[in-house]
């Protein structure tokens, strides 16, 4: 029940949604009954013409001639009116999606982290594309076959009416027998189907362990043993993809042979009218016609039911996006300009949810150029103060004061442009190398964005790829290194020379050589600014003015290398299984 | 294509028989018409209500004689599309699963899981639809103008031109949207990789305050997606009422013809309905061969991809002997060993030469992309050299049998896989009837004892596909123990300890040390701890040996070795 009423909700969003199109919509149904109309009307006036040709000498040319004349230009005017609905269609459908589409993504870039965080990627790039396009077709198809359906059935019944009312009855009682018929059929293969697709589905997950880890495969000699389970699993899909394949292959000619029985009695009844005279003989072949189209709406109409409630689903999903909370807003926040350095954090506390708490009551106070190295084993929560920091979160009591300003009192992009932030993650966007470098300052000449990247020692790589400072790198940094993207990342960090720096030191593997360029680019990028660095190398952390020691979302420690080594706490215990042999 | 031909084996008689039944059906459609005809022409005039019932009796007939053969053509259809796809299926299995590293590497293992599911499935529907109806339609749209002309030789010739032209329009528009349809879907993927683009990237992008003009990005390419649909709409839409618009002019024409003919007593009016029937089929027809066509095209496409992977042969011969030389000095030896992967430019591997004692430990150590992973590989004859041999207890690698060679050695992968199935079910690829104890032992020098006993299943539990309910470090230890089931003669650990932190990684090498059957071990390492107790280090540098020997001799005669440590011990 509540599902109705969810599914009914979402459909008045829809139909709000489509509220602006209204003119052109009521057009499109305007058009569809003129076009549909028409077309049915082509029959009746063969049937007239063929009632003309009677016999040998018996052939009325002139009505004939008439009669065929506006045959064409009916013909000819559905058509028209038929193309231009499609193209209304089309337009409402897609101008609809665009807007979705466009109103989903301004959203996207307005939602709070915490939102995107909790879901996959997969899952909300899903929801702009494939759900938007999913409602689209069942739009479209809703649409474009939906009404003209009904008009068609309509319009058809009240032809043969006309025509015959007892021809009509007997076309009408048997039609239905041929939509029973194919649900009848495809009820019973939709647990074929079913099965089938479970089975494809476990053959495909050892298709992809098995191929995919071919290397792993021959190494422990077990090709025998996987071609054995692929041929029991072969065999199960064969057997029943047969009978789905099979069975569902009846519904056509089911429906067929129930449209022959349909056509034949009506051929009878009408026969036997013409005899006795209450019809002609074009009446009767244009109701032949007519019995043969008109079972044609009802199982394209059963075919849009089932895709408008996929279009629906698909809708809920969409408006579920669209309804998110967005981050609050920077109206009236203060611009902060002269950044210098200073940041406090005043009996902060935050948590990810309210159960588990993570960070309570922490103080910090940072001063100009000090370097704070955030420590603790893997899993242990360091990122979560880059996103206080950065206000991607917002602490749950307390203040982070940059400047003596309460970051929430001044406009998030005065203050992430305080900061430059290099994550272990080295996220670059599709484009040039110049597009990633420029990112923080889209003006920089070339010979600022050359500089930046000697400095960071990127010039010599990105001088050797294919086209220089102009090679488009794919997504996700395309063929280039672990170690390359990471150098572009602090490049691209260089080139703005923030006063603040948030770094993330990679633990992933990096070859020697480019670990040591990494570490004296990130060396030459903190001079003289205040930075917070996750750190893993021990010489990032010995030179630290503060070591910020976290384990399980929270900072147990704080001090200098010095003080935390007398301490004889968790992090010498860290210190010594770590680095030391 | 022909070359898959050989799948239809077993099957041959039904691939022939589907199409053999649809003709029959389709002819018994093109009857239809002519009863009709016989009813208006014969039965209404003379008013016989017994001719009218018993013509009508045998369009029911037709129609149950048609649904009958049908019935048996889709049912063959079905049988052989569903053999056919099976039995290639197998082949493609078995001969993917016959290559070698070297093959899968230059094919890429995501196309050749493509090639054998959607490739695979497209090729079954494309031939079960061909079975099906590629004979049907056209032999429906030529037998209506066949039996046009037995009807009437002028009035025929309107179907002459129809045919044509319905084609032309058919095939024309649905042509032009192929490509246009790409385009569609390249736009889309525009569109799409944006947005991915948006949500991995959101901290890099507000970080930078990117966010209006990746607004502004988005929104033109979303436009020209929308540009681009409604142009293709405004094509493909063409296609129906053109089509009904000749259709019914065709009609208008036979009419006309045929009121001509019966005026002068040559045609009867049951005739010129029937050739108005049977041009009302031709369109149904035309279009769905048209979708046919499509369908087989693709399938064509897909057929030619699996051929070409069935065409890729294994380039490795394997050899024959079982056992090795025992009183071989060296448990293994490389002897002036070069490498060069295919299309490379420049050897991965140069001039290599180094001996393994029994129950020796080597560490082999250099950045990334110098040639460590690739020298272990040699070994279990993954690759095979291009210059110098590789030596197993004293025979060439190459003239083993591989499952023989692969059986003495115990080989864990850079990148850790595991596989769907209990602890147990993994372990036992290691060998196939380890018991118990010996799993358990097996997991102890691991070090993943403790987080197996901590299951409450314990070696029983599930490990999911990709290993998604372990840690990395769990999945990798259980990856190493995989290796210790086997009791290998040669242990190599290729980079293999990266996701353990320093104190496992210790305790691990600590226990490796102490196997009760000492293998030889060779280990693949960037880290200096991971290697600096071997007994022989091999420092390799862009696939040159930079160095060889024990730690202290290394720091003082080898200064890539120096630098390493350097970057990483001391600070």
């Amino acid at each position: 029940m509540s599902k109705q009423k969810a599914n009914l909700s979402t459909a008045l969003r829809v139909i709000l949604l489509l509220k602006r199109y209204l003119p052109l919509i009521i057009l499109s149904v305007i058009l569809a009954a003129a076009s549909v109309i028409l077309s049915l009307y082509v029959p009746v006036l063969f049937g007239e013409a063929i009632d003309n040709i009677i016999s040998k000498g018996k052939v009325n040319f002139e009505i004939i001639g008439k009669t065929l004349v506006t045959a064409a230009i009916i013909s000819a005017a559905s058509a028209i009116a038929s193309w231009l609905m499609t193209t209304i269609n089309n337009r409402i459908t897609f101008l609809t999606v665009r807007d979705i589409r466009d109103m989903a993504f301004k959203k996207i870039e307005r939602l709070p982290l915490k939102y995107i965080d909790s879901y996959a990627t997969g899952e909300l790039t899903s929801r702009v594309i494939s759900d938007v396009d999913q409602f689209a077709d069942g739009l479209l198809l809703g649409f474009s076959q939906f009404f003209t359906g009904i008009v068609t059935i309509v319009t058809t019944l009240a032809f043969m009416f006309t025509i015959s009312w007892k021809i009509t009855l007997v076309a009408v009682i048997l039609t239905p027998l041929s939509l029973f018929v194919a649900r009848f059929i495809s009820q019973s293969t939709y647990n074929l189907f079913k099965k089938q697709s479970e089975i494809r589905g476990e053959q495909t997950a050892l298709i992809d362990e098995m191929i995919g880890n071919q290397k792993v495969v021959l190494a422990y000699n077990y090709v025998d043993d996987s071609r054995d389970r692929f041929l029991k699993i072969n065999a199960e899909l064969e057997k029943t993809s047969r009978k789905a394949i099979f069975l569902s292959s009846l519904v056509n000619p089911s429906t067929r042979f129930v449209n022959a029985i349909v056509y034949a009695a009506v051929g009878l009844m009408g026969a036997l009218s013409v005899v006795s005279g209450t019809v002609t003989v074009g009446s009767l072949s244009a109701i032949l016609n007519y019995a043969n189209q008109y079972t044609k709406p009802f199982n394209e109409i059963s075919g849009v039911i089932t895709e408008l409630a996929n279009a629906l689903a698909c809708a809920s999903r969409m408006f579920e996006l669209l309804d998110a909370e967005v981050e609050p807003s920077d109206d009236g926040n203060k611009e902060l300009n002269e950044i210098s350095g200073n940041v406090e954090l005043k009996n902060v506390s935050f948590s990810y949810v309210p159960e588990r708490k993570l960070i309570e009551g922490f103080n910090l106070k940072v001063t100009p150029g000090q370097r704070i190295a955030i420590v603790g084993p893997t899993g242990c929560g360091k990122t979560t103060l880059i996103n206080l920091l950065m206000r991607f979160y917002d602490v749950t009591s307390g203040e982070i004061l940059v400047e003596g300003n309460d970051i929430k009192d001044i406009t998030r992009e005065s203050l992430r442009r305080g900061y430059g932030m290099v994550l272990q993650e080295t996220w670059l966007k599709s484009g040039t190398i110049k597009d990633n470098i420029c990112m923080g300052k889209p003006n920089a000449t070339e010979e600022e964005i050359i500089a930046a990247a000697k400095a960071t020692h990127a010039h010599s790589f990105i001088k050797r790829l294919p086209h220089g400072y102009d090679t488009v790198i794919g997504e996700e940094g395309g063929n280039l290194s672990q170690g390359q993207k990471q150098l572009l990342c602090i490049t691209r960090v260089m080139l703005c020379q923030p006063p603040m720096l948030i770094l993330d030191e990679a633990t992933s593997s990096i070859d020697t050589k480019t670990e040591i360029r990494v570490q004296r680019a990130f060396e030459k990028l903190m001079k003289g600014k205040t930075s917070f660095v996750v750190a893993h190398r021990l010489s990032t952390i010995m030179t630290a003015d503060v070591i910020l020691v976290m384990r399980d979302g929270n900072i147990i420690e704080q001090g200098s290398h010095q003080e935390l080594m007398e301490k004889g706490g968790f992090y010498s215990e860290l210190y010594n299984s770590q680095f030391k042999h | 294509m022909r070359k898959l031909l050989k799948y239809f084996n077993g099957y041959k008689i039904e691939a022939l028989c589907a199409p053999f039944f649809k003709i029959i059906e389709a002819i018994f459609e093109l009857f239809v018409p002519f009863v009709v005809a016989a009813i208006i022409d014969k039965g209404i005039p003379s008013g016989d209500k017994g001719y009218i019932t018993a013509m009508c009796g045998v369009l029911v007939l037709l129609g149950a004689v048609g649904l009958t053969s049908t019935l048996a053509a889709q049912y063959f259809a079905a049988k052989s599309a569903v053999g056919f796809a099976t039995s290639l299926r197998q082949a493609l299995f078995d001969h993917i699963q016959s290559l070698g590293f070297a093959e899968i590497d230059r094919t890429g293992t995501s196309t050749l899981i493509t090639r054998l599911t959607s490739d695979l499935n497209q090729v079954q529907t494309g031939v079960n639809l061909t079975l099906r109806l590629l004979m049907r339609s056209p032999f429906i749209v030529f037998g209506a103008m066949i039996m046009a002309f037995t009807i009437d030789v002028q009035a025929a010739l309107v179907f002459v031109v129809v045919i044509p032209l319905l084609s032309v329009v058919v095939f024309g528009i649905m042509l032009a949207c192929i490509p246009l349809y790409s385009k569609v879907q390249a736009r889309l993927d525009k569109v799409l990789s944006i947005t991915r683009e948006n949500l991995t990237g959101a901290r890099v992008i507000r970080a930078f305050c990117k966010e209006d003009e990746e607004t502004a990005e988005f929104t033109s390419r979303n436009e020209a997606l929308t540009r681009i649909q409604q142009f293709v709409g405004r094509i493909s839409a063409i296609m129906n009422p053109v089509t009904v618009v000749i259709v019914n002019l065709g009609i208008i024409a036979l009419i006309y013809i045929g009121a001509l003919k019966v005026e002068t007593g040559l045609l009867t009016q049951g005739m010129v309905i029937a050739l108005y029937n049977y041009m009302s089929q031709i369109l149904v027809e035309l279009v769905k061969l048209a979708n046919l066509i499509i369908n087989i095209t693709k399938s064509l496409a897909c057929a030619k991809r699996i051929e070409k992977v069935l065409e890729i042969t294994p380039e490795m011969a394997d050899g024959t002997i079982t056992k090795g030389n025992d009183s071989s000095e060296y448990i293994a030896e490389y002897k002036n060993v070069s490498f060069k992967y295919p299309d490379a430019s420049a050897d991965s591997l140069e001039n290599i030469s180094f001996i393994l004692k029994r129950g020796e430990n080597v560490g082999i150590i250099g950045s990334t992309g110098c040639g460590k992973s690739t020298l272990v590989n040699l070994l279990p004859r993954f690759y095979d050299t291009t210059e110098g041999e590789v030596l197993v207890d004293g025979v060439n690698v190459k003239d083993y049998s591989q499952v023989a060679l692969r059986d003495k050695i115990g080989f864990v992968m850079q990148k850790t896989v595991l596989f769907k199935g209990s602890i147990k079910d993994n372990l036992r690829w290691g060998k196939e009837d380890a018991t118990e104890e010996e799993m358990i032992k097996a997991l102890t020098q691991a070090q993943a004892i403790d987080f197996v006993t901590a299951k409450p299943e314990g070696l029983d539990y599930k490990i999911e596909q990709n290993a998604r309910n372990l840690s990395g470090g769990q999945a990798q230890r259980l990856s190493i123990a995989r290796a210790l089931v086997k009791r290998p003669e040669i242990l190599v650990l290729d980079d293999s300890s990266s996701a353990l932190d320093y104190a496992t990684d210790a305790k691990l090498r600590a226990s490796i040390r102490e196997l009760d059957y000492s293998p030889a071990v060779l280990v693949v390492s960037q880290r200096v701890a991971s290697v600096m107790h071997c007994d022989k280090i091999i420092v390799l540098e862009d696939g040159l040996m930079a160095g060889m020997g024990t730690h202290d001799e290394l720091l003082k005669s080898c200064e890539e070795y120096r630098e390493i440590y350097d970057s990483q011990i001391k600070s």
